[in-house]
């Protein structure tokens, strides 16, 4: 443990000393959060309901869509392609760390910082725009432990995008793509309950949706069908999935290491 | 003299790499979507290198040879194509964590200091990878903050440090942990002359301590005064293997005489004088190298023997060093470039 804990600390020391790139993209998640809090007041501000959506649900949902995708965000992707592209991958590779854990450990050091400010920005907007339902204290527990589940779930998926760099040397292409498809996946953008049946179904068989609309449905109890533990058993069950996944994928993609010159 | 117990034992060491053969411009890009075709390129061509415990070992060649390539190897960041690596007892790219521990790795060209944070932060990060205990740590850094004089430099960013003091501190970072074993991939690279005496006086220093040095480098400086053996390697082969100070004596019998000619000259016609001799033009087509075994003729009947063939305008004679060897390695047309290696 102790190198992966040392490895965190330093990660996020590190990501202190990038506060202004990192506030940078902050205030674009924020900017959303804003235009998306404006698009459903219109909405259904004045009662209406949507999808089974009321105006408070609304909040309450897209406060959670901007808490998960405020963490696991900027750095451990473009850190990692950039270290990849550039060869400096090979002193990541001469450590006594393993590879994927060592990611794993920064990424959490990051989601530190990424937690206080995403908590912070939530607290604000519940203050100028008015309360949320707040679940009962049973559910409530559920839903934190569903949105720890989030870190390394999404860190997942982000770790197997970065290494797709192996192959393709060019990280932007494939970020945006991962960033248009989890968003739309996820339930980020629209909750999972507006989609046509089809491509609920086909959400709901992906890693993505564990990554927003679980911890959302647990926020506003309305798990479908499957009571809340068994919401976060599921998204436990594709963290160990896609760990091994990623492992797989670690080792071929490892194998294509190029690194020219010192 | 050091034990003989084998730390690095690598036999048939092939890496290919692949490089995507693309036509210029869009339609050449376009064409490489539908039509990929690559260039197979072995940059390591079956090695076979045998390190033992102590040893110093200079391991060089011209840019592209295959050296850097090779240390990769060594260290685990590339699995080789075929072959079989053994460092300590462990395949290195297959057991990366285990071979971390006993190896250290300085490149001179990257770092592996967090670039915005304090020195004393990576060196910490560091101890507490390895999981160095305290009083080890504090040993291992009351050295080499003595030696490589870094003490002063601990508290500051490391994207501020001068190249010199980036490589001393990556030196240490490479150290900390007190491996059997340092790769260093041109450490003196881009170093002005004192910081070079330092870094090369702290490698002896290492060495005589016992630990096992394989450098890469261009410069002869670090060839001659670290290393007791060369190795010297191109195009992904062994070319010569062999101690330092005999490559020096082979080539201390051997000199090259520079001429400055009135007219071209007639290489053919001065070889078939000098049958035993070594005739090249030089950089302009008025000059003339000629480089002989000065045991077989003097250097006088040398320039004699030229003087009677064409007008000579001035010349110049030069015993070898290591660094003829080098500078004529790097010249690949030469196809005796290894002659005066035996």
């Amino acid at each position: 443990m102790r190198p992966y804990r040392a490895m965190a600390r330093i990660a996020w020391r590190n990501a202190l000393a990038y506060r202004v790139p990192f506030l940078m993209s902050l205030s674009m998640l924020v900017f959303n959060l804003v235009a998306m809090f404006a698009l459903w007041q219109a909405l259904l501000g004045d009662g209406n309901s949507l999808a089974g959506f009321t105006w408070p649900q609304m909040k309450a949902y897209l406060l959670v869509s901007f808490f998960t995708n405020c963490l696991v965000s900027t750095f451990t992707d473009f850190a990692m392609a950039s270290r990849i592209r550039s060869g400096a991958v090979a002193v990541d590779l001469v450590k006594p760390v393993d590879y994927q854990k060592g990611r794993f450990a920064e990424a959490l050091g990051f989601a530190l910082l990424e937690t206080a400010a995403a908590a912070t920005v939530c607290a604000v907007v519940l203050v100028a725009f008015g309360g949320v339902p707040l679940p009962p204290p049973g559910r409530l527990a559920l839903f934190v432990a569903s949105l720890a589940a989030v870190v390394p779930l999404k860190f997942l998926i982000v770790y197997m995008c970065g290494l797709i760099c192996f192959w393709t040397q060019n990280y932007l292409g494939i970020s945006l793509a991962r960033v248009a498809v989890s968003g739309i996946l996820s339930g980020a953008t629209v909750p999972l309950a507006f989609f046509p049946a089809w491509l609920r179904h086909v959400a709901e068989a992906l890693p993505f949706q564990a990554v927003t609309n679980t911890p959302a449905m647990l926020f506003l109890g309305r798990s479908p069908g499957l009571p809340g533990a068994l919401a976060v058993a599921v998204q436990l069950l594709w963290v160990v999935a896609l760990w091994w996944l990623a492992r797989r994928l670690w080792h071929v993609a490892v194998r294509r290491l190029t690194v020219h010159g010192g | 003299m050091a034990p003989t117990a084998a730390l690095v034992e690598a036999s048939g060491l092939v890496k290919e790499f692949r490089r995507p053969r693309k036509a210029p411009g869009l339609a050449g890009a376009l064409r490489h979507l539908v039509t990929r075709r690559f260039d197979v390129h072995r940059a390591v061509d079956g090695i076979d290198l045998r390190v033992d415990e102590g040893e110093s070992v200079a391991y060089v060649g011209p840019n592209g040879a295959g050296k850097s390539t090779t240390v990769k190897l060594l260290t685990g960041i590339l699995v080789p194509t075929a072959g079989e690596v053994r460092v300590a007892g462990v395949v290195p790219h297959r057991d990366r964590v285990a071979n971390a521990r006993n190896v250290g790795v300085v490149f001179g060209q990257r770092t592996q200091l967090w670039w915005d944070l304090p020195v004393q932060d990576t060196f910490e990060l560091l101890r507490d990878m390895y999981r160095i205990p305290a009083a080890d740590y504090r040993r291992s850094m009351d050295r080499l903050c003595e030696v490589l004089e870094i003490g002063s430099l601990l508290p500051v960013l490391a994207r501020k440090l001068s190249l010199g003091q980036r490589m001393r501190a990556d030196l240490a970072a490479a150290l900390l942990h007190e491996p059997r074993i340092v790769y260093l991939d041109e450490p003196t690279i881009g170093l002005d002359v004192s910081v070079k005496d330092r870094v090369r006086a702290f490698l002896r220093q290492l060495v005589a301590d016992g630990t096992t040095v394989l450098l890469t480098t261009h410069d002869v400086g670090d060839i001659e005064e670290v290393c007791r053996r060369i190795v010297v390697v191109d195009e992904g082969r062994i070319r010569h293997d062999g101690p330092v100070d005999v490559l020096r004596d082979t080539l201390a019998g051997h000199s090259t005489v520079r001429f400055q000619l009135a007219a071209p000259a007639p290489l053919e016609l001065i070889r078939q004088h000098l049958p035993d001799a070594e005739v090249s033009a030089g950089a302009g087509e008025r000059d003339l190298v000629v480089r002989f075994d000065r045991t077989l003729r003097p250097a006088g009947a040398v320039a004699a023997a030229v003087m009677g063939l064409v007008e000579v305008r001035d010349l110049r004679i030069d015993d070898e060093g290591v660094a003829d060897l080098i500078r004529r390695l790097h010249d690949r047309d030469s196809p005796a470039a290894l002659t005066g290696a035996g």
